[in-house]
């Protein structure tokens, strides 16, 4: 079964003065293990979409099927536990609770989900090692770069084991050399842990990391190929 | 766990803000407090100076007697009565008085008084009046002189008496004739209640009793005091079904308004505190109000990689509460140091203090709170902070993690 499966997705925003027709009806799906880009340029409709795949926004029609559970069905409630247990985020900015170090914010999302104590450390520490950031582990986000706080989201996304994780435009504010090396940390754990990455952009050095390139022009996917 | 870290550390967040909330809150504290202990002290004062010199914590009298002080309505067999009275578990001592209306003249003035009769031994042991005569203004009863009186300063500045100056006392004896004698002031007395000092004039129980002609034995009043005076009420149910010929009335029965001062003060402390806390929550309903602006994204952001409503609220409150209380903590400390300082050295009102003692007030008071008083004022502060932080967090928990992680 697919990890997602997006059926005629479509998502008009109503409260404007002309109805916003962002997402038009959209079919995709992602199986296990895709390390897969949403491209295209400002307005063409990514964030809605991976919002909607998400569960961060309903869909105006059609369905977001995770491992066949259609999540329009879930109340917001049960959302907010789903998002929780199934699906990791790794926002543009403000990823991090700012208060908190770098190992405190990887704990925060397992104690969300109840981890005994021990096995969350260990794994808190494998984790931030594995992004590079074993030797920042106390440090707070603002005596991160913005690339290290990046890696430090996608640490804290990793950590709550979801199907998969979504990244919008996670290397927007990053330089190139940042920018890489969170492509690489990103690749690599997809790699080596067999963990779904869907993330947009509209950066060619991105584009080119990606195994799976879904480019979006007004709402609409322009075209789907997969790379060798 | 993790909720209170991050709460914790969020209101250091913005120092110089959560820095004004702290000092408001403990300067309001500081505030109700002190007043509080100011009152109280006053109160406690009151109460206890009236024990000392007015009521003691038990009286004995015929039960007529208070109609009109008519001389013939004694107590008898007093001495036998003292006695057992001071065998009564609890009972510190005790004391038998005579008690006889009358005018006081001098070549002035006449007043109207009550004449005490005591018995210099044991009214020491149970009253302080005599710790009231200051070393400058004679003694109560040291010498064993006759007819001495010990009057107040207030009345001896109307009758124009001083140390050895010559006071007639005229009142109807024990036969229903009207007689008088002559007696010597040696000791005046200064107690802060200026009426009462005023219509009470002191002589010894001998003195009188052969003036009055009052058989050997009877007295007018016995009075008790108690090693603990929350025990009057009790100790006095035993002894009306010990004495059923006697009234026996505790000092709340006495003096009805001793019990009322401090339930008084109870209230008024209790509805100043309210107001002030009230006002203190208005303040951090908006500080709260602003800090949910503030981190509108980052709001967003933990609901949507799945902070549920519940933790959401509940960090929300925490932090209200948490910078409440290190308000409350900051308040009470300073309290507690101003009115340990000004509860040894006293506040002096002098200025105002005649006002004061023509209504039983000290011109010093003490300030004094109850330890139990910090505890009630801190569960008072966290009910604020609960309050408070209702509305900032239901603002929370309505926005929107889409739209509020959207105007990144
Ligand atoms: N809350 C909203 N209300 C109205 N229009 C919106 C809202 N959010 C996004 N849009 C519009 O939807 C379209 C797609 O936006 P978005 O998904 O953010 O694109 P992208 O992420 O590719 O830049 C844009 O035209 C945007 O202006
Ligand atoms: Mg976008």
């Amino acid at each position: 079964m697919s990890v997602i499966k997006v059926s005629n997705l479509t998502k008009t925003y109503t409260d404007t003065e002309v109805p916003v027709h962002a997402v038009n009806g959209i079919d995709l799906t992602f199986e296990k293990g895709e390390f897969a880009a949403i491209v295209g340029p400002s307005g063409s409709g990514k964030t809605t979409i991976l919002n909607m795949i998400g569960g961060l926004e309903k869909s105006t029609s059609g369905t977001v099927e995770v491992h066949g559970q259609d999540i329009s069905e879930l109340s917001s409630g049960k959302l907010i536990d789903f998002r929780l247990n199934n699906i990791g985020f790794v926002f543009q900015a403000y990823n991090l609770i700012p208060v908190l170090t770098a190992k405190e914010n990887v704990e925060f999302i397992m104690q969300l989900q109840n981890w005994e104590k021990t096995k969350m450390n260990e794994r808190t520490f494998a984790i931030l090692e594995s992004v590079g950031l074993g030797n920042r582990v106390n440090s707070k986000p603002n005596q991160l770069s913005g690339g290290q706080q990046q890696r430090v989201a996608v640490a804290r996304a990793l950590a709550s084991k979801p199907q998969f994780i979504l990244a919008d435009e996670p290397t927007a504010n990053l330089d190139s050399k940042s920018t890489n090396q969170l492509l690489d940390i990103m690749e690599k754990l997809n790699k080596e842990e067999n963990i779904t990455f869907i993330f947009s952009t509209h950066d060619q050095r991105v584009v080119d990391k990606a195994h799976r390139v879904i480019k979006v022009d007004d709402g609409k996917v322009v075209s789907d190929e997969v790379k060798n | 766990m993790m909720l209170l870290k991050i709460a914790w550390r969020n209101i250091w967040r913005s120092k110089t803000r959560s820095a004004v909330v702290i000092f408001a809150i403990a300067s309001g504290l500081v505030g109700g407090l002190f007043s509080s202990a100011w009152m109280n002290g006053m109160a406690k004062q009151r109460v206890i100076n009236t024990f000392s010199i007015e009521t003691a914590h038990i009286q004995l009298h015929h039960p007529n007697f208070a109609d009109n002080f008519d001389v013939k309505r004694t107590i008898s067999l007093t001495d036998k009565k003292l006695n057992e009275i001071s065998k009564i578990g609890g009972v510190k001592a005790v004391t038998s008085r005579l008690k006889v209306s009358a005018m006081a003249a001098t070549a002035n003035k006449n007043m109207g008084v009550t004449i005490v009769g005591i018995n210099p031994k044991t009214e020491k042991e149970v009253f302080g009046l005599y710790k009231k005569v200051d070393s400058t203004s004679g003694d109560f009863f040291t010498s064993k002189k006759k007819n001495s009186i010990v009057v107040s300063k207030a009345l001896a500045k109307e009758l124009k008496v001083k140390i050895k100056s010559k006071i007639i006392l005229t009142f109807q004896d024990y036969n229903g004739e009207i007689t008088g004698a002559a007696f010597k002031v040696i000791g005046i007395f200064k107690t802060d209640n200026s009426p009462w000092d005023k219509m009470h004039v002191f002589v010894r129980d001998a003195d009188l009793r052969k003036v009055v002609e009052i058989p050997k034995g009877q007295s007018h009043e016995i009075d008790i005091l108690l090693d603990d005076y929350e025990q009057a009420s009790f100790i006095s149910a035993d002894l009306k079904s010990k004495y059923p010929e006697l009234l026996s009335e505790d000092w709340s029965e006495i003096q009805p308004y001793l019990s009322f001062i401090t339930e008084y003060m109870d209230m008024m402390m209790g509805i100043f505190m309210i107001i002030i806390l009230g006002a203190l929550g208005f303040g951090i309903v908006n500080t709260m109000l602003m800090v949910i602006l503030e981190r509108t994204k980052e709001l967003g952001m933990l609901m949507g990689i799945g902070m549920n409503r519940k933790r959401i609220f509940l960090m929300i409150m925490f932090e209200t509460i948490l910078l409440a209380l290190v308000g409350a903590f900051l308040g009470e400390f300073i309290s507690l140091l101003l009115i340990n300082y000004y509860g040894n050295v006293g506040i002096n009102i002098s200025s105002l203090a005649e006002g004061m003692e023509s209504v039983g007030y000290s011109a010093i008071s003490y300030p004094m709170l109850e330890p139990y008083r910090y505890l009630q004022i801190t569960i008072l502060v966290i009910l604020t902070g609960i309050f408070a932080s209702i509305y900032p967090a239901f603002k929370a928990l309505k926005l929107n993690p889409a739209e509020a992680i959207r105007t990144l």
